[in-house]
Formats: structure tokens, sequence, C-alpha cells
């Protein structure tokens, strides 16, 4: 017996010291999946009421989902662009005010208008169509958010206007889902909607989360990451130009989607993708994009100004990584990376 | 006289299995802020570390005069060749990912993949 009990000590030790922790703290660990706002979701959470906790916010995505597609002619916002304004909900009104702000902040970088440009190149229907000047001025002419004005929850747009709150949606929803996991008392949460990363608290063993930031670039798969940053109660939100890429099957040139609301193109900034960690998770989604489309000096020159509210991640599209001090000691990768002092 | 050998080889396994863990521990400790690097221990002591991106042939001196050449090549690791009688490490095929591993038992060498991969990661933000 003597001997078995030397054995099972000394397995629980090595366990230990390797690092292979078994699973321990209260409740069990839940984990849901679904499909909603046109991307697959995965939320993880541990805490007596997970279960229920998890139902709340499958609820709550399913909801905002109606109210914000654009995809749906029944949504509100489909509702809105088809009567040029009109009442709306809260959470609309909240998130355009959101998205207003961000655009006023950005000067204009991230714009909640550009639905008739992203249209224009057929981003939403997949098929691509490579404009003219004559076709992107006349677009240009109904994009910028200073169409659209918002009173109370009275919404007001010109003519040809048209919002898309989709690029800030799941931030403000991975947002929502950290609030309502707090009122179910979970204290351990991870969600990623569609890439779209936020966190509650720290992991059951105490350590932060540790988030991938995927690797830009034509070899790389979805698989690999070019790093992994460390948090705590934190949105890790990332803008890459190899997501929903368009082929001209002609000239071969590959469209990303992110389009310069100034130009109307696609940004071409030498950046291959923008990770903003924020404790606000709208506020990451919007400056993901931003800062994708001002580039790296002005993406930069803007941190200085706010860096008490997020931290970046940028990677270069030679591959090359540049990250904020806030996060530069979370932060882990084998590529050259240099640290962008305040 | 027979019960007595039986408690010298666990207590004997016992103190390797320690070794092993305390230095894989140190292992994940000293390495973990790395790139995907291959660490290379023999009788559980680190004595090499390569990066994975840089292609190179080494010739590791195991336990007991034996060796074993590692080849790293296109961000992956293999052994191509060992004198080890068995010779089950060279069958073990092109390690790349995170917590990955090669192990050459009879000259007590490992190569153990070590770095950020989506192995170690929660999530991913994309």
């Amino acid at each position: 017996m003597k001997r078995f009990s030397f054995l099972i000590a000394a397995a629980l030790v090595l366990s230990f010291l390797a690092g292979c922790s078994g699973a321990s703290g209260r409740g069990a660990s839940m984990t849901r999946e679904l499909f909603a706002m046109d991307t697959y979701m995965t939320m993880t959470c541990r805490g007596e009421n997970a279960e229920q906790a998890l139902d709340a916010a499958e609820a709550e995505i399913l909801r905002l989902d109606a109210l914000l597609s654009t995809g749906s002619t029944d949504s509100e916002i489909s509702r809105l662009n088809a009567e040029g304004g009109g009442a709306c909900s809260e959470d609309t009104a909240a998130l355009l005010r959101a998205a207003l702000d961000a655009y006023r902040e950005t000067d204009g970088a991230f714009d909640c208008t550009i639905l008739p440009l992203m249209e224009l190149w057929g981003f939403p229907s997949g098929t691509l169509h490579v404009p003219t000047e004559a076709e992107l001025e006349h677009a240009l002419t109904v994009t910028g958010s200073r169409h659209v004005s918002l009173s109370g929850s009275a919404v007001s747009m010109d003519p040809g206007t048209k919002i898309d709150l989709g690029g800030i949606a799941k931030g403000f929803t991975s947002g929502r889902l950290m609030e309502i996991f707090r009122s179910f008392g979970v204290e351990s949460a991870i969600v990623s909607l569609g890439g779209n990363v936020q966190c509650l608290g720290s992991r059951s063993d105490g350590a932060g989360w540790r988030c991938g930031i995927r690797a830009p670039g034509d070899g790389a798969s979805s698989d690999d990451i070019a790093g992994v940053v460390t948090v705590r109660d934190k949105a890790v939100i990332t803008s890459g130009s190899y997501e929903r890429r368009l082929t001209d099957e002609v000239t071969g040139r590959i469209y990303h989607h992110i389009l310069d609301p100034s130009t109307g193109r696609p940004a071409d900034t030498g950046l291959a993708s923008v990770t903003i960690v924020s404790s606000d998770g709208t506020l990451a989604d919007a400056l993901s994009t931003a800062c994708f489309v001002m580039g790296e000096e002005k993406a930069e020159a803007f941190w200085r100004e706010r860096f008490d509210e997020f931290d970046m991640i940028l990677i270069r599209t030679d591959g090359s990584i540049r990250v904020t001090e806030g996060v530069a000691d979370a932060f882990v990768t084998s590529r050259p990376c240099a640290v962008i002092p305040k | 006289m027979k019960e007595r050998r039986v408690r010298r080889a666990d207590l004997m396994l016992i103190a390797v299995l320690l070794a092993f863990g305390v230095v894989l521990a140190l292992g994940n400790v000293l390495f973990s802020r790395a790139g995907q690097t291959a660490v290379v221990r023999v009788s559980g002591k680190v004595v090499a570390a390569y990066p994975l991106s840089e292609d190179r042939e080494e010739e590791i001196a195991g336990a007991h005069g034996g060796f074993n050449r590692l080849v790293i090549r296109g961000g992956g690791a293999w052994m191509e060749d060992a004198d080890c009688p068995d010779r089950l490490c060279v069958g073990m095929g092109v390690i790349r990912r995170a917590g990955q591993s090669i192990v050459c038992l009879p000259h007590q060498v490992t190569v153990e993949i070590v770095g950020p991969g989506r192995r170690d990661t929660d999530a991913v933000s994309e």
C-alpha cells in the first residue's frame, strides 16, 4: 500500500510540475456553440449558473441579430434604411450613437454608412464588381455619417444613405454578454463571436486568458497564429485584410473588404491586420477597423491620445509586428516585434 | 529479498519521473516566451534549443555514446537517423506544433516543440 501511495504522490507532483492541471474551481465549465450574425460563435463560462447564463446569452445574441441584421428585411436596421429613418429601439440607438461617436473621434475612418459602397463592390453578395470612378464618386455622395442624425431614439438620414452597424455589432454584443455573465454570478468566461474575442476574469487556473492573434498572409491558414496576448476582462478584436476577399478572375487581383470611407476603395496602408485590446468591446470593434484604415502612423498618433482606453497590435504586410506599450509585456511572438512607446 | 528489489525499482521510477517533470516544467518556463522552438534534452537535461524557422541538421550526443541526427527544415523537425537499437524515434515523423515531441528511449533523447500555437490558446482573434 505504501508503494501505491508513493506512486500516487509522485504522479500528482509530476502532473503539477508538468502543468497538466486538472479541472478545478467552483462549478463546471460549459461551452455553447451557435451560428448567428452570419458567423460561428463559441461561448465558454464557468460558474454555478453557467447553463442559465449561456441560455440568456444565446437569447440576447439572437435578439440583437434580429434588430441589426442588414441581410434580413425584417430587421430594425433594414426598416430604417428603407424608410430613411424613424424611431428605433434603445439598443439600436445606443449602437448607432457609438458608431457616430467613433466616426467623429476617428475623423471618419470608422463609418457606419459605407453600405452603398460595400454593395457597389459586391461584398454582401460575394460577386466582385470593380467600380468605375464615376460609380465610386456617386456612391461617396451618400456615404459619411454626417448624413445621419440621431436625437434620442429618432433617426433621420439623407436620401440614399444607408446604415450598417455590422462593424461594431459583434463588439457591442460581446460586451453585453459579459454583463449577462456577471449578472448570473459567472466570474470566468470567454466568447468568440466569429473571431471577435472577449473575456471575463481569468481562467480557472487563475492565469489570464491566452488569446492568439491570427497570422495574416497568403500562405497562412486560419490555424496559424502570429502571437499570443494574455488578458483579463478584455475584448481582443482584429480586423484583417485576409477576411472576405474577392478575386478578380481576369486580372487575378484580390480586393479585401475594409474600405477606406474617404476613397471608397480597400484601404491600402501597408497593414495586414490590426488588433485592439480594450475593456470596451464596442470601442475595440470600431477601432480595429478605423486603425486599419488610418495606417500605422495615424493609428499610433491616435493611440497616444487615448492610451488609457485601448492598446493595439499592428501586423504589417511584411509580417513584422508593432505593439503598444500597454500590452507589450502580455504579448508573445516569434516574429520581429517593436514596441510603440507613449 | 524479492520485495526489496521491487521497491528500489519503484523509487528509481519515481525519481526519474520527478526529474522529467521538473525538466518539463523548467522547459515550459524557460521557453514559453520564445517562438516555435525545438527543445532537445538528453537524460532530462536541456542541451539545445533550435528555432523551427531556421533549417539545420544537428548531431545529438545521446546517452550511452549513441547518436541521433535531428533535421529541422520547412518549419518541422524530425529524426533523420539514429544508431539506437529500435530506431523508433526515426519512425515518429515530423513534428511542428507546440506540445508535440519525439522520444528516443535508448539514448534518453527528447525533442519537444515549445512556443505559441493554437493548442496553447483559449481563443483566436481574427
